[in-house]
């Protein structure tokens, strides 16, 4: 079982050194082959992925021992579905690169960056010690530019390079302050091991400090308002299948990070900033609600509303209670499922009508391409939080989270926050429903001279990747149980063990 | 046959029928209507059979009170979320409503929908929002009760939106979900505040734990919040606006909407809360004063209507705030029986109205008034339907109708003798309420059984002709004339007459008939319902002064609107009335402008403001790297290529302190 995880870690970050040297050979590399290599890759490391995550098996080698630093992977409840979401979104990218064909560079390199990213995300959340887990969260950011520099959109020139500097510019400055926040903790807790660093019992006013700078550096990963500013920029240029590993896989890590660098260790220095990071979090989500109601751009809105959503996820983990933590978990992956599917429709709407503007009059969605009208409305159901779709338990038990905080946080304040965020969530549906309201039933009002442009429907492979997140988005809705008892006695031991 | 070792229990299986009856259309019936209708259909009885095991199993002896679901969520020490099922008389009476009418609406829906593109995407919603509305009803925790209520929020977005070509379809659909969601933020925070104190969802729980402190200010202001997410689901005032413009969805999806889902589900929701409500006069007064405001507003809008849909829409605000006055005046120790009977009736009598309006708006190609007026008439088929509705609707004896209002009529008055404030406003509303119903009910039937038509058909046939008249001389006249004799009757022996002309007009199919027969059946005779002892209704001792000056004042509104319907062209009563007062009426007095005014405006500009200056941040950061380079750049032309004297003195000084450094160490 060793090997499962061997193979769920570093299998890809082989494959995307395959495909580079592939993309660099002078001869030109049949499409296909590169398309077989990937998928087999993708699929092999998802199966590793779940093996790993039934049979939970662990590894543990000396890596730097001058500096005591440890090679330990291995998985919990809490990193397990995380790290099979971001292999079955990467399976499902590789297959959405097929049907949009790659401009700007070979396909070979596209899908080099899609693994690479895989790679560094499996490892981020396989990563037992908080040295290896930081760089493997800085292996990802490299592809990710790759991705949005060279096969971004090209309609406005400079607009890639430009979106592409500004993310990794901001996130590597944000990588910098998580490094100086873990080297900090590493020193003050005596150990990069992760489970040992729980219990470590560092003095209060350190852990405020450490969970300061940590979370500084971890927001813009997040995003957290105001840190948000590259996210947009970031998701619009990016090609679908960039889009789908941003927000399912990239924007999970940071959450991720919060979790296990500070919510765990830093639990009573977290406890003091969390009125801090409640209040950007209900800020964020009404700030991005409310210019999703104005945006003109589809892929724009779908982007700040991830940032909305990531609101509530923080605002979850800022009440500290188990249910809040729970609420966090269950809506950081909800979030992936959702955002990954509602960027593979709209990337694929925006492929059809060569643009996103929200203005143009357009026929319905729903009448003109049914599977793509049915998966952008189930999407935005889920997004708004209709219930028996993903979206719905973390919404609800966040406000009842936020309503009853853990010990240590203002009451009243929360309760505050928790109506506030219950008014975001109608923000949520305003949104959600003026998308549905133009794309979806159309905004065409039959007076326009030109005859209509007809898109195709899904097909293929698209279909396959739109219809298997949207069985996910409704099976994680209706049972919520299966990841709630997996998550149950890790953050059983993250509450407990801190107090 | 035992139920109680059944694996699935009848009070799950109401839910789970027509669940999956929504998800096999969805998988199955991919391009065939005719498919999807028989899926359709075994699913709406199948669903019906379970709310009849259920019956049975009442009937027989103790229920099992308590079923599972999907598990109890594992969210940590400080609260239980168990997501069980609570069956009781209520649910068991309500969820045979339910099924009755969602067999009802899906049968008539396929006459209905037949030619329409989208029939199988309303009839899988229907059946969703059905498997929604029997969460709710048949549900003992709050997360569940939300779970079947924003569903059916969703649900009932995509039913008023089906015609989504038409804008005003896209904007009812909007603004009934942005509406209801609106008021669901406050309930969903009423409820979060009632569950973190009881430490679980368990609605039981939460009322025993939270009776013992029933003077509390925060039960008050959680059971005002939810007194507001119940107001939106059920279009009361001040969200009662929704409602009429959802008559943009199909007549099927209103009967369903209206009759006995989502506007009903208030009612069982406060219902489960009674126990508390009883207890709380500050939030029976909210609620009465919310629920007077609305059922005598929406009666006297009603009348004014010059859509018959809309002024059924009306009369739906007005009867589920007959219901909520019933629960406001409930006195402690009292069962909110009452409200979920007059629930039964109206589900009975509205769903049979709508749907046999649907059935004359297809006749006769709409639901204005000049069009539906004298249709009863020509089509005396909807006659006896259309009669026992209205008359359920107006409340006379002995119709369900009767029954269940003048009940509540009696009970609020009993405790409006009390003092009690809340009783005081309901007992208030009623006495004006109930002349005004009767008023309304009967200008509806004047309309649609007014004779004058075929006249008015003549008058514009002979308009017609006269137009048509050719010159014709005399001689010729009298040369083609046909033979008289001395009397002036014709020679010829006369031509046989017609054959009694058939009415082959379309009606739907004899089980869809059937259907709204036992609609209107139960609205007539439901009444019967009282005897039951599954309902704990006091029906022994009415006021009889109080019965018999309802039925007068009563007799005396409906004798005004016949004299104010007289010699009208219609026979339309309200067209007395001044043509402003219609015209705003039939607009909801413009409140549409004062949600824009006031919600929608504000809302929007703050966006464009957020949106500026997120804009601005974000080319700030944009700008960034840029900004960057050109200092750098900047820095390099201030650069000479020659070793400066101060960097001379900076390695000195580093130099000392390195020194100073190790000397101290």
């Amino acid at each position: 079982m060793v090997a499962a995880l061997w193979v769920a870690g570093v299998l890809p970050l082989l494959t995307a050194a395959v495909l580079l040297a592939l993309s660099r050979l002078p001869r030109r590399v049949p499409e296909t082959a590169v398309f077989v290599i990937s998928l087999a890759s993708a699929a092999i490391s998802l199966v590793a992925a779940v093996l790993v995550v039934w049979r939970r098996p662990s590894v543990d080698l000396p890596w730097v021992p001058g500096l005591g630093l440890r090679w330990q992977l291995g998985v919990d409840g809490i990193s397990g579905p995380l790290l099979v979401l971001a292999a079955a979104v990467t399976v499902l990218a590789v297959l959405q690169v097929r049907t949009e064909p790659t401009k700007g560079g070979s396909p070979a390199l596209h899908q080099a960056c899609l693994a690479a990213v895989q790679g560094g995300a499996a490892l981020t959340f396989l990563a037992r010690d908080a040295v290896l887990f930081f760089v493997a969260f800085e292996i990802v950011l490299i592809p990710m530019w790759v991705l949005i520099a060279v096969f971004g959109d090209r309609s406005e020139p400079g607009r890639a390079k430009a979106a592409a500097t500004t993310f990794v510019l901001y996130t590597v400055a944000g990588s910098t302050i998580m490094l100086t926040g873990i080297v900090g903790l590493v020193y003050a807790g005596g150990t990069a091991d992760l489970a040992r660093l729980s219990g470590s019992g560092i003095p209060a006013g350190q852990q405020t400090l450490l969970a300061a700078v940590l979370l500084l550096g971890l927001a813009v990963k997040v995003p957290l308002w105001p840190l948000h500013s590259w996210l947009p920029a970031a998701h619009t240029t990016a090609p679908t299948s960039g889009s789908m590993v941003l927000a399912a896989v990239l924007l999970k890590m940071g959450t991720y990070g919060v979790v296990r660098l500070v919510v765990g260790p830093l639990h009573e220095g977290f406890a003091r900033l969390a009125p801090i990071v409640g209040t950007l979090a209900v800020i964020g989500i009404l700030w991005a609600g409310l210019i999703c109601l104005v945006e003109r751009s589809l892929k724009r809105v779908i982007a700040y509303s991830s940032v909305a959503h990531m609101g509530v996820v923080m605002l979850a983990l800022a009440s500290g209670s188990a249910l809040g933590l729970q609420a966090a978990l269950y809506g950081n992956l909800a979030h992936g499922v959702i955002s990954a599917l509602l960027f593979a429709v709209v990337g694929g709407l925006k492929h059809r009508w060569h643009g996103d503007d929200l203005q143009l009059a357009r026929p319905g969605a729903r009448d003109l391409s049914p599977r793509l009208g049915l998966a952008l409305v189930l999407g935005l159901a889920a997004s708004l939080g209709v219930p028996a779709l993903a979206g719905f338990w973390a919404e609800f038990l966040t406000v009842v989270a936020a309503w009853s905080p853990a010990d240590g946080r203002s009451v009243g304040y929360f309760r505050v926050l928790a109506a506030l965020a219950a008014l975001g969530a109608v923000l949520g549906a305003a949104y959600a429903l003026r998308v549905a309201r133009l794309v979806w039933a159309g905004s065409d009002t039959g007076d326009a001279r030109e005859p209509v442009a007809k898109w195709p429907d899904l097909h293929a492979a698209e279909w396959v990747v739109v219809s298997t997140l949207a069985l996910a988005v409704v099976v994680l809705g209706v049972w919520p149980n299966g990841l709630m008892q997996l998550a149950a006695p890790v953050v059983r031991d993250l509450l407990g063990v801190a107090r | 046959m035992n139920l109680q070792a059944w694996p699935v229990q009848p009070g799950q299986l109401v839910v789970l029928v027509p669940a999956a009856t929504a998800v096999l259309m969805v998988l199955l019936a991919r391009r065939s209507n005719a498919v999807n209708f028989a899926i359709a259909i075994l699913g709406a009885l199948l669903g019906l059979g379970a709310a009849g095991l259920l019956a049975a199993q009442a009937a027989r002896g103790p229920l099992p009170a308590d079923l599972p679901t999907i598990g109890a969520l594992p969210v940590g020490p400080g609260i239980a979320i168990p997501l069980r099922l609570h069956i009781d008389h209520i649910a068991v009476l309500v969820t045979g409503a339910v099924a009755i009418v969602s067999l009802t609406v899906q049968a008539f829906a396929r006459w209905y929908l037949f030619h329409d593109p989208r029939y199988r995407q309303f009839a899988a919603t229907v059946a969703l929002f059905t498997a929604a509305m029997q969460l709710v009803v048949v549900s003992d925790d709050v997360l569940l009760t939300l779970v079947g209520w924003e569903l059916m929020g969703w649900c009932s977005y995509l039913l008023i939106g089906h015609d989504s070509e038409r804008e005003k379809a896209r904007r009812a659909a909007y603004k009934a979900f942005l509406v209801t969601r609106f008021a669901d933020a406050p309930f969903v925070v009423g409820i979060a505040a009632l569950a973190v104190v009881a430490q679980t969802t368990s609605i039981r729980a939460i009322v025993q734990h939270w009776s013992a402190l029933s003077g509390s200010l925060t039960l008050t202001a959680a059971l005002i919040c939810i007194i507001c997410g119940v107001a939106g689901k059920s279009a009361q005032v001040p969200f009662q606006d929704w409602l009429p413009d959802a008559m943009e969805g199909p007549t099927p999806a209103s009967a369903l909407i209206h009759a006995a889902t989502m506007v009903a589900a208030g009612t069982i929701v406060l219902a489960r809360f009674a126990p508390l409500l009883a207890g709380n006069g500050t939030a029976r007064l909210v609620l009465a004063i919310s629920a007077g405001l609305s059922t005598v507003f929406a009666a006297a809008l009603a009348f004014c209507q010059h859509d018959l849909k809309r002024l059924l829409a009306w009369s739906t605000v007005s009867q589920v705030g007959l219901m909520l006055l019933a629960i406001a005046a409930l006195r402690p120790g009292v069962t909110p029986d009452l409200a979920v009977l007059h629930l039964l009736s109206h589900a009975a009598f509205k769903a049979l109205l709508f749907l046999v309006v649907g059935w004359l708006a297809v006749l006769t190609g709409s639901t204005v008034v000049e069009r539906l007026s004298g249709a009863v008439t020509d089509h005396p088929r909807t006659r006896r339907l259309v009669a026992a509705g209205l008359l359920a609707l107006a409340g006379v004896p002995p119709t369900m109708g009767f029954v269940s209002k003048d009940l509540i009529v009696d009970e609020a008055l009993r405790s409006a003798a009390d003092r009690d404030a809340a009783s005081v406003v309901a007992a208030l509303a009623l006495i004006i309420v109930v002349p005004l119903t009767a008023a309304y009910a009967m200008r509806a039937w004047l309309v649609l059984t007014h004779r004058t038509v075929s006249e008015r058909y003549q008058e514009l046939d002979v308009i017609d002709d006269s137009r048509s008249v050719r010159e014709v001389g005399l001689a010729e006249m009298l040369r083609e004339a046909e033979p008289v004799d001395a009397h002036g009757h014709a020679l010829e022996p006369a031509p046989a007459p017609d054959p009694e002309p058939v009415d082959d007009s379309p009606r739907p199919p004899i089980p869809t008939r059937g259907l709204l027969w036992v609609l209107a059946l139960v609205a007539v005779f439901g009444g019967v319902l009282i005897l039951s002892p599954w309902l704990t209704v006091d029906y022994l001792h009415p006021n009889w002064w109080i019965v018999a000056s309802a039925l007068m004042a009563m007799a005396a509104a409906a004798i005004l609107v016949r004299a104010m319907a007289l010699r009208t062209v219609y026979g339309d009563a309200a067209a007395r009335l001044p043509r402003y007062v219609r015209s705003v009426a039939s607009r909801g007095l413009d409140l549409d402008r004062v949600y824009v005014a006031l919600v929608a405006t504000p809302v929007l500009a703050l966006a464009r403001v957020v949106a500026r200056l997120d804009g601005a941040g974000e080319r700030g950061v944009a700008a960034l790297p840029g900004a960057a380079e050109r200092f750098g750049r900047w820095s390099e032309t201030k650069h000479r290529r020659t070793p400066t004297t101060g960097l001379v003195a900076v390695a000195l000084g580093v130099l000392v302190i390195g020194l100073l450094g190790v000397t101290l160490w």
